[in-house]
C-alpha cells in the first residue's frame, strides 16, 4: 500500500492560499535568499544537477533548457513565461498548484528569472481557469507589496515583474511557441521550429517556458539541493509527480507521488480502485494526445524512461482510467472530435486530416467487424502520414491514442 | 556561398539562403504553394517536404536555410507519395472547379500529380458540407472560401509587402477562412491595392473587373510598361484580349515596386476603352465642335499659329507639356515650341506641383530631383515626411515606408492634417499651415544648441562652411523651440524630438511633397529644409538625402527633357550659349533661331492671355480649367486668346475653350519612356491601338512641325528620337532603348559605359563649387488671413482613389465605386461654431469664387482649418485659391486660401 508523497502540494489545503503569511510562515521564500546567495551560473547547475524534468509534457530536462536561454545574449533581454495553459483533457494538476498554492509558482519564477538573469515573467493561464488567475493576482499583488517582486528583490539587486497573461480558449496556445504567438498578441498559431524558443522566443528574445510544476519543483530543489531531490523518483525521473487520476475510479484526483509509482497502485492505492471493483479495460495515460495502455501494462512504473520503453507516455500525468464496461469506440471518435476542434487550420495535414479521421471514426459503428478493423488501419495510416508531415505537436498527435488503440484493442473495438 | 547537393546535384549559394527558394532558381521543381519569394516562410501547405540528412523526419524546405555540406533529399517515392497524399487532403477541402479567369498554381500541381483523373483521387470532396460563403462586397474583388487553401499569402501579402495588415483568419481548423478587417472586405480598410489578389495561389481571391469576359488562354499579348499615374514608375503587365486591356499585374523581381501596385496601377486601365475617347479631330464652328478630317485640322493649326507668330512675334504664342506623356512626346513638344514657335514659352504642370522643390534644391544642391534610390525609404534609420500624404499619393513608395517602420524605422510626419501614416509615425507634428519656415527655423535652433550638427560635413561640403553656418544660426537664433512652437502650435517637446531624431539618426531622409512647395513660400520652405539637411550631414551618404516624390508618372522626365521656360534639356539654362550651339547643330536649325530668352511659367502664361500678351496656345494633355489656381480668371484668360489647341484623350474642362482639338494616345497606345521620383528611366510599350483617328502624340507633333516649316528628322522610331534627345541631354547620354531592355537605369548616366546612378550628391553636390549651399530664410506670416468675412483657411489634396483632374481616374468604375463625390473636412469644434451637421450640403466662397459640397465632420483638420480635395469638377477646389505666385518658382498657393462655409 502506497500513500502519497507531498512535497509540491505539502501547504495545498494547509495554509490560505491568499495569504502571503502563512506561506512565509510555511517556510516559503526561503529558496530566494539561498538562489540570492548563490550565483545564476550556479543556480542552473543545481537545476541540472537534479535531472528535474520538465513536468508539462515532453519531459525536456530543464536545466538543459535554462542552460540554453542563459547561455544566449548575456546581459540582453530574457523572458520567463511560464505555461499554465493547462489544456490537455484530463489533466488538472497546475490548477491545484495556482488555486492551493500560488506563492509557490511565484517563488519558482523568481527564481528562474534569476537564474537566466530575465528580467520579467509571464504566466500565460488558461482562460477558464477563473480561480488560478485571481489568487494568482492576488498572490502577486502580495509579493510585490512584500519585495519579492519588484527592483532590487530582498537587497540582492535583482529585479523581476510577473504579468499575467489569460489566453483565450485555444488548446493549441499550450504549445510552446504557439503560447509565445498569443502572449505577444497575435492569433494562436504555431511558429516554426527551429528556432526553439530559449534561441528567439518572446518577441524573439531569449525565452525560458515552463509548465507550472516544473517551476514549483524549483524553490525545493534550491532550497534544498539537488541530492534531496533526487531521494525521490527513479533515475532518470527524479522528484515527485502529480498525476491527475480521472475516469472510472472511486477517487478521481490529483495525486503526488513519487515518479515512477507502479500504474495499479496509484489506481489502487491512491485513487480507491476502479468504480465497480472490476480491473480496468484500459488507461489513457497522458491525455487525448497521450497512449493508451491495456490491463497487461498495471505493474508499469510511471516514469518517462520506462514508459518510453513500453511505447507509452507519460505525458502530463494525466491516467484517465477506462473500466471494464465502458466502450472504446466513443472515446476514439470523442478524442478525435477534440483533434479536430482544436486544429487550428494552418497546416495541410492536421487540418483536413483531423476532420478526416475523425468523420471517418464515425462510420465505424455501421460497419461490420472486418470493416471496422480496415477504418481503423485507414484512420491511423492517415494518422502516421498525419504525423510525419504536420507543422506543430497537434497532428503529430493523433497517432498516439490511436496507434496504441490499434496494437492493443483492435479486436475490442472489432467486436465492440 | 555555400556548398551543399540536393538529390546529389551539387549547388552553391549564399549561406542562410532559402533551400526552397535555392532549388527552384536551380530548377529543382519542389512543388509547394503558400511559400512566395515576396514572404516569410509559412510552412502551412507541407507539399515542400525534403529530407535532410541529420535532420528528424521530413522538413518543409522553405523553412530550412542552405548550409554547408547539406545533403538534401528533394525526390524520392516516399516524399512524392506524401506529396499526393497532401494534395488529395486539399482536393478534399478544396473546389477545384476552373474557369479560366486566373492564374491557378494548385491547378498546375493537380495535372503534375495525375490527380486530375478522379481514379486517383482517394478522398470524396468534402467542401460542399463547410459552410462556406462568398465574399462579393469589395468593389475590386471575390473571395470564395471554397477555394481557399489557407496558405496564408493573401493575409501576408497585406501585412508583409504592402504593410496594411487587414487580413487575417476566422474560425478554425477546416472552417477556417479569410476576413478583412473585423468582417466583410467592404466594410473593412481594404483599399483595394489586389496584392491578395497577384499573390493568390488558387483563385480563391480573384478580380472582378473583367471576371466576364477574361480568358487567360485567349490573351493576345502580355506587355510589361509603366504604370500612368503617379511617379513611382510601377512596372506593370497589360493582358490584352480582343484589342482590349483586360487585366493588369504588378511585374515580379524589378524596381521600383517588385510586383506590387495600388488601386490605380492595378484596375485603373478601364478610362483607356472609354467610349468618351476622342477619335477625331474637332474643329469649333459657332461654338459647336465639328468632326474634321486631320487635314484640315492640321491645315488650320498651322495657319493661325504662323499668323499669331507673324503678327504679335513668337512670344505670343506658348505651349503646355504633359507630365503624362513621353520623353519622347515631350522632348519632340519642347523642340517644336523652342523651333516652329520660336519662344521658350514652355511650361506644364509641374509649375504647379515641385517648381519650388526643384528650384530650391538646383540652387542649393544642384539637381532637381530625388536623391535617393526608392529601397532607401525601408531601409534608412529616420524618414522626415514633411508635407507628404505618401501612403495615398505615392501609395508604392508607402509600402516602403511601412515596411521599413514594421523594422523599427524612426518616422517623423509634419501635416497640418492627418495622413494615414500618422499611425505609422514616432511623432506627429501638427503646424497651423503655411508657418514651415518658422517650425523648420526652429528645428535648426534645437539642432544647433544641443550640438547635433555635423561640422565636418559643414567644413568639406558647405559653401563657406562654418562662415556660412554662423549666417544661419545667427538667423535662426530668435526660433527658438518655445518661439517656434508659438507661430505652428506644435508643441515645444514633439520639436524637440523631431529635432533629435532627424539628427541624430545614423541615416535620416527626407521626403518632402506638395504640402512644403505648394505655397507662396514654396521656395523658401525647401531651403530650409536643406539648411536643416546640410548641417546634419544628413545628405551625402546612402539613405540620406532629400526626395520630392513626384506627382505624374512623368513629371520628372518632362523637365529632364526640356519642357522648361528656363532650361533646354538636362537642365541646361536657356541662355547657356555653348549649349544652344551644340543643341541647335543637332537640331539643325541656325543657332540665332534659338530664343535666349527665359519664357513664361505655367501660371504666367495664362496671367499674360490674360493681359493680352499671349494670344495662342498649344496644349498637350494639360487640363488647367481644373488644375490652375484661380480658375475663374484662367478661364477668362483662355477665352481672351485668339487661337486654343488641346490635344488630349477626352474632352476635359478646358477643349471647350479649344479651337481645335485633336484626338491623341493613352500611355497603352504607344512605346516611349518614362522617369521616375528615384530618376529610374523605364520603358513604356504599346499595348493597344488608338481608337478611332486619335494618333500617338509625338507624331502629331512630329506633322505639325512638318506644316510650320519647320520640319523635324524622319524618325523610324521612338527609340531614335531617344537617341537625340540623349545627344541634347548629358545626364542621360548614356541610356539607349537597348540598354533599357536589360532594366532601368537611374540618371546621371553620362555615358554608355556607365551604370546610372542610384544615390546622388555622394562625392559632391551638383552646384558649380560642389559645394552645397545654406538659404537661411526668415518666417514671413502669409498674406492670406483668416478674417471675419472668410474666417476658415482651406487646404486641399489628393485622394488615393482618384488622380488630379480625375480625367482618367473617375472612367474606371472601381475607383467610382470607392468614392465619387467631393467633401470637405471641417474640424468638430468649427462646425459647432458653423452649425454644420456631418453630410450636410455647403457652399464655400473665398475672395475668388465659391463652390458647392458636402460636410464631413473629422477632427484629421486642426481647428480654423478645413480640407477638400480637387479633384471633383462638380466642386472645383481651383475657383477658390490663389494665383499670388512664390517669386523665385512662379508655384501658386493651392495649400492655403482664406473661405467662409455656409448650409445651404
Amino acid at each position: 500500500m502506497i500513500s502519497e508523497k507531498r512535497i509540491i502540494l505539502r501547504n495545498s489545503g494547509v495554509i490560505n492560499p491568499q495569504s502571503i503569511e502563512e506561506y512565509i510562515d510555511a517556510g516559503g521564500y526561503k529558496s530566494l535568499s539561498s538562489a540570492f546567495a548563490s550565483t545564476p551560473e550556479k543556480v542552473v547547475e543545481e537545476v541540472m544537477a537534479s535531472g528535474l524534468r520538465g513536468r508539462g509534457g515532453a519531459g525536456f530536462p530543464t536545466g538543459i533548457k535554462k542552460q540554453a536561454a542563459a547561455d544566449r545574449d548575456t546581459g540582453k533581454i530574457s523572458y520567463v513565461v511560464c505555461n499554465a495553459d493547462e489544456g490537455e483533457p484530463g489533466t488538472f494538476k497546475d490548477r491545484i498548484i495556482m488555486e492551493t498554492n500560488p506563492h509557490l509558482l511565484i517563488e519558482g519564477m523568481i527564481i528562474a528569472g534569476y537564474s537566466i538573469s530575465a528580467k520579467l515573467g509571464y504566466i500565460y493561464i488558461r482562460g477558464e481557469y477563473y480561480d488560478s488567475v485571481r489568487r494568482l493576482q492576488h498572490a502577486i499583488h502580495q509579493a510585490y507589496a512584500r519585495g519579492y517582486l519588484g527592483n532590487d528583490i530582498l537587497g540582492s539587486g535583482f529585479s523581476f515583474d510577473l504579468e499575467i497573461k489569460p489566453g483565450a480558449g485555444s488548446y493549441l496556445c499550450g504549445e510552446e511557441l504557439t503560447l509565445l504567438e498569443s502572449l505577444e498578441g497575435k492569433r494562436g498559431y504555431p511558429r516554426i521550429k527551429p528556432p526553439f524558443p530559449t534561441e528567439k522566443g518572446f518577441w524573439d528574445k531569449p525565452t525560458l517556458v515552463n509548465n507550472v510544476e516544473t517551476l514549483a519543483n524549483l524553490p525545493g530543489i534550491i532550497g534544498h539541493g539537488s541530492s534531496w531531490f533526487r531521494s525521490s523518483g527513479t533515475e532518470k525521473t527524479p522528484g515527485t509527480k502529480l498525476f491527475s487520476v480521472c475516469g472510472d475510479v472511486k477517487k478521481p484526483g490529483c495525486y503526488e507521488t513519487d515518479a515512477g509509482v507502479i500504474l495499479n497502485d496509484l489506481i489502487n492505492d491512491l485513487a480507491g480502485g476502479t468504480s465497480n471493483g472490476k480491473p480496468w479495460k484500459a488507461v489513457l495515460l497522458g491525455g487525448a494526445a497521450g497512449t493508451f495502455v491495456p490491463y497487461s501494462f498495471s505493474g508499469l512504473s510511471l516514469c518517462y524512461e520506462r514508459l518510453k520503453e513500453q511505447g507509452a507516455t507519460l505525458g502530463s500525468g494525466a491516467v484517465i482510467v477506462i473500466g471494464n464496461e465502458r466502450k472504446l469506440i466513443p472515446l476514439m471518435q470523442s478524442i478525435l472530435m477534440f483533434f479536430r476542434h482544436e486544429s487550428c487550420g494552418k497546416c495541410v495535414p492536421c487540418r483536413v486530416g483531423t476532420t478526416y479521421i475523425h468523420e471517418r471514426s464515425l462510420e465505424i459503428p455501421a460497419a461490420g467487424n472486418e470493416a471496422r478493423i480496415s477504418i481503423l488501419e485507414e484512420i491511423v495510416n492517415h494518422a502516421r502520414q498525419m504525423a510525419k508531415s504536420s507543422l506543430c505537436p497537434l497532428g503529430q498527435s493523433p497517432i498516439l491514442p490511436l496507434g496504441t488503440l490499434q496494437i492493443h484493442f483492435t479486436e475490442m473495438i472489432a467486436t465492440e | 556561398m555555400v556548398t551543399f547537393t540536393i538529390d546529389n546535384r551539387t549547388i552553391q549559394a549564399p549561406d542562410g539562403s532559402n533551400l526552397l527558394d535555392v532549388a527552384r532558381r536551380n530548377g529543382i521543381a519542389i512543388p509547394g504553394l503558400c511559400y512566395h519569394h515576396k514572404l516569410t516562410p509559412t510552412g502551412a501547405c507541407r507539399l515542400c517536404l525534403v529530407k535532410v540528412e541529420g535532420m528528424n523526419g521530413l522538413i518543409a524546405s522553405c523553412t530550412v536555410k542552405v548550409a554547408e555540406g547539406m545533403v538534401v533529399t528533394a525526390f524520392d517515392p516516399e516524399l512524392e507519395e506524401t506529396r499526393r497524399f497532401l494534395l488529395n487532403y486539399l482536393l478534399y477541402e478544396h473546389n477545384d472547379s476552373y474557369d479560366g479567369t486566373y492564374s491557378d498554381e494548385m491547378r498546375e500541381l493537380i495535372f503534375r500529380y495525375g490527380l486530375d483523373k478522379p481514379e486517383n483521387r482517394y478522398l470524396k470532396p468534402n467542401w460542399e458540407k463547410i459552410n462556406f460563403k462568398k465574399d462579393d462586397s469589395s468593389p475590386v474583388l471575390t473571395y470564395d472560401p471554397s477555394k481557399c487553401i489557407k496558405c496564408f499569402r493573401c493575409i501576408k501579402a497585406c501585412d508583409e509587402v504592402q504593410g496594411k495588415n487587414v487580413l487575417s483568419f476566422t474560425e478554425r481548423g477546416i472552417n477556417s477562412f479569410i476576413i478583412a478587417g473585423t468582417g466583410i472586405w467592404g466594410g473593412s480598410e481594404c483599399d483595394g491595392c489586389g496584392e491578395c489578389i497577384q499573390l493568390c495561389p488558387t483563385g480563391a481571391i480573384v478580380e472582378k473587373p473583367n471576371r466576364d469576359i477574361i480568358n487567360l488562354e485567349r490573351i493576345e499579348k502580355k506587355i510589361i510598361t509603366t504604370c500612368p499615374y503617379c511617379g513611382v514608375g510601377c512596372q506593370i503587365e497589360l493582358l490584352v484580349q480582343d484589342g482590349r486591356i483586360v487585366r493588369s499585374n504588378g511585374v515580379e523581381g524589378v524596381s521600383p515596386n517588385d510586383g506590387r501596385l495600388c488601386i490605380k496601377g492595378r484596375f485603373g486601365y478601364e478610362f483607356v476603352h472609354s467610349p468618351d475617347r476622342l477619335t477625331k479631330p474637332l474643329i469649333k464652328h459657332n461654338g459647336l465642335f465639328e468632326e474634321v478630317t486631320w487635314d484640315e485640322a492640321f491645315d488650320l493649326i498651322a495657319k493661325k499659329f504662323t499668323e499669331i507668330k507673324n503678327k504679335y512675334g513668337p512670344n505670343a504664342l506658348a505651349g503646355y507639356a504633359s507630365a503624362k506623356c513621353t520623353n519622347e512626346d515631350n522632348y519632340l513638344f519642347q523642340k517644336f515650341v523652342r523651333t516652329a514657335f520660336g519662344t521658350n514659352n514652355i511650361d506644364y504642370c509641374t509649375r504647379l506641383c515641385h517648381a519650388s522643390t526643384v528650384t530650391a534644391m538646383l540652387k542649393a544642391i544642384g539637381d532637381g530631383a530625388g536623391s535617393n534610390p526608392i529601397e532607401d525609404f525601408e531601409t534608412t534609420d529616420c524618414l522626415f515626411v514633411i508635407g507628404n500624404n505618401i501612403i495615398e499619393t505615392h501609395p508604392i513608395t508607402a509600402t516602403y515606408v511601412k515596411r521599413g517602420a514594421a523594422k523599427g524605422q524612426k518616422i517623423i510626419v509634419v501635416d497640418p492634417k492627418w495622413t494615414p501614416l500618422v499611425p505609422y509615425a514616432t511623432v506627429w507634428l501638427q503646424p497651423k499651415l503655411g508657418t514651415d519656415v518658422a517650425l523648420l527655423n526652429g528645428l535648426v535652433n534645437i539642432i544647433i544648441k544641443n550640438g547635433w550638427i555635423n561640422r565636418k560635413f559643414i567644413e568639406e561640403r558647405v559653401e563657406g562652411g562654418m562662415e556660412a553656418f554662423n549666417r544661419l544660426e545667427k538667423l535662426t537664433a530668435t526660433y527658438s523651440s518655445a518661439y517656434a512652437s508659438e507661430i505652428t502650435g506644435v508643441q515645444a517637446s514633439k520639436l524637440e524630438m523631431a529635432a533629435r531624431l532627424f539628427a541624430t539618426s545614423p541615416t535620416s531622409m527626407i521626403a518632402t511633397g506638395m504640402g512644403m512647395s505648394q505655397q507662396v513660400t514654396g521656395t523658401h520652405n525647401v531651403f530650409c529644409l536643406i539648411n536643416m539637411m546640410l548641417i546634419t550631414g544628413q545628405v551625402g551618404r546612402e539613405k540620406c538625402g532629400i526626395n520630392p516624390p513626384r506627382g505624374q508618372n512623368n513629371v520628372q522626365g518632362a523637365t529632364d527633357v526640356g519642357c522648361s521656360p528656363l532650361n533646354f534639356p538636362g537642365y541646361i539654362p536657356v541662355k547657356d550659349d555653348d549649349n544652344r550651339r551644340r543643341v541647335a547643330e543637332v537640331w539643325g536649325v541656325p543657332y540665332e533661331s534659338l530664343s535666349p530668352e527665359p519664357g513664361l511659367t505655367t501660371v504666367e502664361i495664362m496671367q499674360a492671355a490674360y493681359e493680352g500678351r499671349i494670344k495662342g496656345i498649344f496644349i498637350m494633355g494639360e487640363n488647367p480649367m481644373i488644375s490652375d489656381p484661380n480658375l475663374n480668371h484662367t478661364e477668362e484668360a483662355l477665352k481672351r486668346m485668339e487661337f486654343v489647341v488641346v490635344q488630349d484623350i477626352f474632352q476635359t474642362e478646358t477643349t471647350r475653350f479649344a479651337d481645335v482639338i485633336l484626338p491623341a494616345s493613352t500611355w497603352a497606345e504607344k512605346e516611349g519612356t518614362y522617369v521616375n521620383s528615384d530618376r529610374r528611366v523605364l520603358r513604356g510599350r504599346k499595348a493597344v491601338e488608338c481608337p478611332g483617328e486619335a494618333r500617338v502624340d509625338w507624331k502629331i507633333i512630329h506633322e505639325l512641325a512638318g506644316r510650320m516649316g519647320k520640319p523635324m528628322p524622319e524618325y523610324r522610331n521612338e527609340s531614335e528620337i531617344f537617341d537625340e534627345l540623349a545627344r541634347v541631354t548629358p545626364i542621360l547620354a548614356g541610356i539607349s532603348y537597348a540598354r533599357l531592355e536589360q532594366g532601368s537605369i537611374q540618371w546621371p548616366c553620362p555615358d554608355k559605359d556607365h551604370p546610372g546612378t542610384q544615390t546622388l550628391y555622394l562625392d559632391r553636390f551638383n552646384t558649380p563649387t560642389g559645394r552645397g549651399k545654406l538659404f537661411p530664410v526668415e518666417y514671413i506670416p502669409q498674406n492670406e488671413k483668416a478674417d471675419a468675412d472668410y474666417p476658415l483657411i482651406l487646404n486641399s489634396g489628393r485622394l488615393l482613389y482618384h488622380y488630379h483632374t480625375a480625367t482618367m481616374s473617375r472612367r474606371t468604375k472601381v475607383l467610382r465605386d470607392f468614392i465619387d463625390e467631393s467633401f470637405v473636412l471641417i474640424h468638430p469644434g468649427d462646425a459647432k461654431s458653423y452649425g454644420l451637421t456631418h453630410g450636410a450640403r455647403v457652399r464655400i466662397e473665398s475672395r475668388r469664387g465659391e463652390l458647392e459640397t458636402i460636410v464631413r465632420i473629422s477632427d484629421d483638420v486642426r481647428e480654423g482649418e478645413v480640407f477638400m480635395p480637387w479633384h471633383f469638377t462638380e466642386s472645383q477646389v481651383n475657383r477658390l485659391t490663389r494665383d499670388e505666385l512664390d517669386p523665385y518658382s512662379r508655384i501658386a498657393p493651392f495649400k492655403l486660401s482664406a473661405v467662409r462655409i455656409t448650409k445651404i
